[in-house]
């Protein structure tokens, strides 16, 4: 009896499971994505002089956004004639899947040889560079840039679901999301390399495990970063793919029900990756603590990063596509660019 | 092509002031999701006493009008209609299509029309919402289906917000 036990606790917290499937992945991460929704609803009205959500439930309406998902989670889903029908049902599901799938390569803890609930994986995901076990789905000394390869098929997912839609609206949303796609993407390569050279590692876990955050270490880098994160995300003030009083929701235009879901969600746990990779990367991660504590304390900085970036919505107003490409590639690129030889001068003279 | 020159304004052209706008805002923003100046009236929990001269429901006081049809005539939006009641003719209103203008109470004559102070009123059905002049003759009275007591509140002008709501005995 005691053996099926702890075989079942041997698989819930195997890597590869636990940071996929519970913790910070799928359940986890979907419930606090339901909360920042709420979170985001709630905080425009408060800065609008409104009061938001407040009817469903006792504390503050937060038992809205269950009964918003549930109830477009039931409608009826329909297919637009002249579409392809297989193509349309995928299409929502692969950026959803390529916003999520970088979690696979990002450590969000490290094991030590003892005295962990995780200490029993010590051997099969040990790192050599950092000299102890890392808690990710697929350990590899390449973090730094297998999370952003697989984050940059994202967009070309978006122009797949706006090209099988067969809408105007979802293509011009598309043909937006391609030029931003670009510029975000040189700006957040370019803040990594920065970070890659002043560590001389591509490993997330050596960078956190290095003691410096990479905000102390080149604020410039974690500036751009964060900038490229909302660009990539589309939260406000980038918020141009979706532009609402413009475009409907662009390429999720055509979309409803559950399709809807998921075109949506693939966004929101965009932002939340990229906010576990910055929180990892920019903001000293889960050190000086290790194990599950360790990935609390990463998982509490990036929803911060997630909370701060949907609260920019009652900030700001909407950049004109020309206005964001002209901004990032004439303001933003020079800082990158600076970032970058920041980068070099405190590699070479501070972290060795 | 023609190339579209699109103007732009030309304030912080300097990227550190740029930034420092950006700043400002931000924190102009936590400013106020941290001490919110909500103006929103919870409605059918707290509701609004109005002004005497509020421009709500009108209603008719069927001994003083002299059925000169005057109001009728003037109704922009052919809410107004005269009808023969009791061998008097009335006019009876159709508040589906009434805009509220208060033309009517304007030009009648004898100031047999009136305006009320109440808006807020909910139909079954579109033949409730004409009015004859039985049910025209009397102060619009509907309860609001509400649990407990509705707070009177009153409305001020405030300096900082624009508006604050104050308790109205």
């Amino acid at each position: 009896m005691m053996d099926i036990l702890q075989d079942i606790k041997y698989v819930i917290f195997y890597p590869s499971f636990f940071v996929m499937i519970i913790f910070p992945g799928l359940l986890v991460g979907g419930l606090f994505i339901l909360f920042v929704i709420w979170f985001e609803r709630k905080i425009a009205a408060r800065v609008q002089m409104r009061v938001g959500p407040y009817y469903v439930s006792r504390f503050g309406g937060i038992a809205q956004l269950l009964a918003d998902a549930i109830r477009v989670a039931l409608q009826e889903i329909i297919i637009p004639a002249g579409v392809n029908p297989t193509l349309y049902v995928i299409a929502p599901i692969f950026p959803l899947l390529f916003a999520f799938l970088p979690l696979a390569f990002l450590p969000i803890g490290v094991i030590p040889e003892q005295g962990s609930v995780f200490s029993a994986y010590y051997r099969s995901f040990f790192d050599p560079s950092v000299g102890m076990g890392v808690i990710a789905a697929l350990p590899t000394e390449y973090s730094l840039i297998a999370v952003l390869a697989v984050e940059a098929a994202y967009p070309i997912f978006i122009i797949l679901q706006a090209w099988a839609t067969n809408n105007r609206f979802a293509l011009v949303g598309a043909v937006r999301e391609a030029y931003l796609s670009v510029a975000y993407d040189v700006l957040i390569l370019m803040s990594v390399i920065a970070i890659a050279v002043e560590y001389h590692t591509l490993d997330v876990a050596e960078v956190v495990q290095s003691g410096i955050p990479g905000i102390v270490a080149n604020p410039l880098a974690a500036f751009v970063f964060f900038v490229g994160l909302i660009m990539a995300t589309s939260r406000f003030p980038f918020e141009i793919v979706e532009a609402e009083s413009e475009l409907v929701t662009g390429p999720a235009t055509e979309y409803s029900g559950l399709l809807f879901l998921f075109s949506m969600g693939g966004s929101y746990f965009g932002t939340y990756v990229y906010a576990l990779y910055f929180a990892a990367v920019f903001l000293g991660g889960w050190y000086p603590l290790s194990g599950f504590p360790g990935a609390v304390i990463l998982f509490l900085k990036a929803a911060i990063i997630v909370l701060f970036s949907v609260f920019l919505r009652s900030v700001y107003g909407r950049y004109r596509i020309d206005q964001a490409l002209r901004n990032s590639w004439r303001l933003l690129l020079p800082v990158a660019l600076a970032s970058i030889v920041l980068g070099i001068v405190g590699g070479w003279l501070w972290i060795r | 092509m023609d190339q579209v020159k699109i103007r732009e304004y030309d304030k912080n052209k300097n990227p550190f002031r740029l930034f420092g706008a950006h700043v400002a805002a931000i924190g102009e923003g936590i400013k106020h999701a941290i001490k919110p100046k909500t103006i929103t009236l919870k409605y059918p929990d707290v509701s609004m006493t109005l002004p005497t001269n509020y421009r709500g429901m009108i209603r008719l006081y069927k001994d003083v009008c002299i059925g000169c049809s005057l109001c009728a005539m003037i109704c922009p939006a052919d809410a107004m209609k005269m009808t023969t009641w009791e061998g008097k003719k009335l006019p009876q209103i159709n508040f589906g299509r009434c805009v509220f203008c208060g033309f009517c109470v304007d030009v009648c004559p004898v100031d047999a029309l009136k305006e009320t102070r109440v808006h807020d009123a909910a139909f079954q059905s579109r033949r409730e919402l004409v009015f004859n002049p039985d049910k025209f003759n009397q102060d619009f009275d509907q309860t609001l289906p509400v649990k407990g007591t509705v707070r009177k509140v009153r409305a001020v002008i405030d300096e900082n917000k624009g508006i604050r709501y104050v308790p109205d005995e």
